[in-house]
């Protein structure tokens, strides 16, 4: 079915929210996949994946920064998803990158890393590069990266699947490099392992928003009804009472 | 043109222009005593339709007898061309609701991009008249609905087909035939969204405009179908209802608790809206030269809005106070200025000494409207990106001090008072209405929606104390990693402190709170006039009163609908 983007945002929010994400929060994890799926880069389908284990969050424990120095963190987020920790990594490095020139931040047991190019493209924005790089899979691996350039308000993005397997540093690992004076990209190596590639440059990316800026966006009716339902946690029943604040 | 450099100039630094201090600005019962100006949007969009000689022409007119059917009108602007369409059904009037929980209308419209062919009409047919139930594509920008004024509807087919005008003591009591109940745009129900309208619909890419145009469309329609209906019932007697009184009538609106969230939800936008307004203030006070012209515009502008006072019709006690403390004050004001005028900062000090505050921002509103040249092209600037940003490398020192700051008012509160959280606010199950609820004996404050931005303001800092007391080093990012909670917050407070006005300045939870002041101060920006609130939570207006009629277009336009009074009847009745 079709939606605006707006409503589609507004639908996320309420979702997050009523999942107990904190304000500030569930507007980021609103903007995260919105972002994607506005840029042509399925954070709907990202979003799908997600949502059986959204509620489980809440119940985690906060990141927790396991190493810092000058110009490099380390953090734990303890299986947390990207869309209610990667924020603040982010800025962690940014913060780093403006203090020292370039930083790296690498965020452990995150999932849904997908989610972070909206947080690069945020830094891009204000004028720092960014590069990200993760892997997923298990028996194969697949490599992904993105990068901005320092004023830049688009990313690229390639992925690429691998026939290396995971070994066991595997740690749902996302590594941050963030930079005020270098200007940053990113690609993946064409090594003989690397097949089936999937890139994006940073035309693409924006033709995709334009796209979706002109026409609203698609969703699946069965996930557009979902998260409406799981919103609607955030509503408050009616009752005489009730009816009486109403404006 | 003014560029974004010399706003910038004029509102910062050692050439800054002496705009009114923040405190004084935004407290919100001042913002609640704001009035309609030349930069409200509704004068804007006028201006241009005017200026640019918009060509706006039915392209279908399919209404019976008793003017139910459908209507296309044809809007052609230098840039574009748009389809503002009207579907007119029979409604019980068991069924006639202005609440955001009704599901039938009068009258159920559609602002489109293009033309509408007859497979898009019976698209539009099949969704426009459910509103919130049906879905509508992005090729649509404005959607909204009507009720007719069950007083002044019938009375006015009645009258005109007898050959008669209406009686002008009655159109001033409800100055409409229809209210409109919601107006939704910006993506809503699968609209075009705000990025879309922006940036392709340029006739439309200031604030609310598509929304203000289709309340002006519905308003030139109300009088056509009133005519309509009149002379079809009696083509022997009919007659149409002379011009002036045709200007006088606007288009009703009921505003409820829907504004208030929107108002602290755009933070950036509304301090955009406040900056222009104050910078036009603050002209008009450096730059604007005080003749005799001018005085005697000054005494004229004093004369009609204290006539324009005395006609509004309110049954509301705190506003009919309001109204009579400003006739005085004008009054005032009149004997005051009779000698001459020296200085408008003079004039403005007095006000604060001597006048309500509803009388202050009066004086304001008549200030912008002597200085089209200075005020006007400000409209081009209402419009600002919206991304709040955390500053990372922010001392966790200069957070606190920020907040000590632009912030003391927020932490005037005592917040331990239960009275100063009684209040939340909430959306309802039904149909996601905003409600407010009190918290000692309702449900629900465990899913109150965040506007208590000053408790939340007040818990930050409390939890920034005792953070920087063990990391007194630490920078923003590195304290929102340990507190993910305050995101939000902090965000907040670090991106409005970048701002000239910043947040409202009231606790949105107490118990005492008045939500009609944020109602107000957005109605005001919009343009509406004769506010005659029904509670503490909701209003009714009239909108585009005294505004050009579709057939003005072309012609000479003055551009002084500020504050309309009553046409001269000159024996209208047999006429």
């Amino acid at each position: 079915m079709h939606v605006s983007m707006v409503e589609l945002k507004a639908c996320l929010r309420r979702c997050f929210e009523a999942s107990g994400y904190f304000v500030g929060n569930y507007e980021d994890a609103a903007n995260m996949i919105l972002w994607l799926e506005k840029h042509g880069l399925n954070g709907l389908a990202e979003l799908n994946r997600t949502l059986p284990y959204i509620y489980q969050d809440q119940d985690k424990e906060g990141s927790t920064i396991i190493y810092e120095d000058s110009t490099a963190a380390v953090i734990d987020s303890h299986n947390r998803s990207a869309l209610n920790c990667i924020a603040a990594a982010v800025d962690l490095a940014h913060a780093k990158a403006l203090e020292n020139g370039i930083a790296t931040v690498t965020v452990h047991n995150c999932h849904n890393r997908m989610f972070v190019l909206k947080a690069l493209t945020d830094c891009g924005r204000r004028g720092v590069s960014v590069v990200a790089y993760w892997k997923n899979g298990t028996d194969s691996i697949t490599e992904y990266t993105a990068a901005i350039k320092a004023g830049h308000r688009y990313p690229s993005f390639h992925e690429g699947r691998t026939n290396m397997s995971s070994d066991s540093t595997h740690k749902q690992t996302l590594t941050i490099i963030c930079s005020s004076r270098v200007d940053l990209t990113s690609s993946l190596q064409h090594a003989k392992t690397n097949v089936n590639g999937n890139s994006m440059n940073a035309q693409q990316v924006e033709l995709n928003k334009e796209k979706s800026v002109e026409f609203g966006i698609e969703i699946d009716e069965a996930l557009w009804r979902q998260i409406n339902r799981i919103g609607e946690g955030v509503l408050v029943e009616s009752s005489q009472q009730s009816r009486m604040g109403a404006g | 043109m003014t560029t974004t450099a010399a706003i910038s100039a004029a509102l910062h630094g050692d050439n800054a222009l002496p705009i009114r201090p923040v405190d004084q600005v935004m407290d919100l019962e001042r913002l609640g005593a704001m009035h309609q100006s030349r930069l409200s949007f509704m004068r804007t969009l006028v201006r241009c339709i005017m200026r640019e000689r918009w060509q706006i022409e039915p392209q279908m007119f399919e209404l019976d007898e008793q003017g139910y059917g459908t209507v296309i009108y044809k809007v052609q602007t230098p840039n574009r061309r748009y389809s503002f369409v009207i579907f007119s059904d029979y409604l019980d009037s068991d069924k006639r609701n202005d609440r955001v929980i009704a599901e039938q209308w009068d009258l159920t419209m559609a602002l489109v991009d293009g033309d509408v062919d007859q497979e898009y009409l019976e698209r539009l047919r099949s969704n426009v008249p459910k509103q919130e139930a049906g879905r509508v594509d992005s090729k649509v920008f404005v959607l909204s609905r009507a009720n007719r004024s069950a007083r002044n509807f019938d009375y006015v087919v009645d009258q005109l087909a007898a050959g008669k005008q209406p009686c002008i003591e009655k159109i001033a009591e409800v100055g409409y035939l229809y209210r409109t109940t919601a107006v939704y745009g910006s993506g809503k129900l699968g609209m075009a969204d705000w990025e879309k309208v922006h940036s392709h619909f340029t006739d439309f890419n200031r604030p609310f405009s598509a929304e203000m145009f289709v309340c002006f469309m519905l308003r030139s329609f109300s009088l056509i179908q009133a005519e309509h209906i009149a002379k079809q019932r009696s083509p022997e007697t009919y007659k149409p209802m002379q011009k002036s009184i045709k200007r006088f009538f606007g288009i009703g609106n009921s505003t409820g608790l829907g504004m208030a969230p929107y108002l602290i939800n755009h933070p950036l936008l509304i301090n955009r809206w406040i900056e222009m307004r104050e910078l036009a203030l603050a002209r008009v006070r450096v730059l604007g030269v005080i003749d005799e012209n001018i005085e005697n515009r000054v005494r004229e502008l004093l004369h009609r809005v204290q006539q324009y006072t005395a006609q509004t019709v309110t049954e509301d006690a705190l506003q009919t106070s309001n109204n009579q403390q400003l006739f005085e004050d004008l009054t005032h004001l009149k004997h005051h200025i009779e000698d001459g005028i020296d200085s408008w900062s003079e004039l403005l000090a007095l006000s604060e000494t001597k006048y309500s505050l509803q009388t202050q921002e009066m004086l304001v509103s008549i200030m912008l409207e002597l200085y089209p040249e200075l005020v006007d092209e400000l409209e081009d600037h209402l419009v600002v990106e919206e991304s709040l940003d955390i500053d990372p490398l922010m001392p966790l020192k200069t957070l606190k001090t920020v907040i000590e700051t632009r912030y003391k008012w927020a932490l005037s509160y005592d917040f331990s008072q239960p009275a100063s959280r009684e209040t939340f606010w909430y959306r309802s199950e039904e149909k996601m209405e905003p409600r407010l609820g009190q918290a000692s004996i309702e449900l629900g404050k465990d899913r109150q929606m965040a506007l208590g931005v000053a408790y939340a303001v007040r818990k930050c800092y409390d939890q920034l104390c005792e953070y920087t007391a063990v990391n007194p080093v630490h920078h923003t990012a590195r304290f929102l990693t340990q507190q993910p909670k305050l995101r939000g917050i902090v965000r907040r407070i670090q991106s409005m402190s970048l701002s000239t006005y910043g947040d409202i300045q009231a606790n949105l939870l107490d118990i005492n709170v008045l939500p009609m002041h944020l109602l107000r101060c957005k109605l005001a920006f919009f343009g509406v006039g004769k506010f005659d609130p029904r509670s503490k939570l909701w209003v009714r207006n009239t909108m585009f009163q005294g505004a050009p009629l579709l057939e003005d277009i072309g012609h000479r336009y003055t551009d002084d609908w500020f504050m309309p009074l009553t046409p001269v009847t000159e024996h209208l009745q047999e006429k």
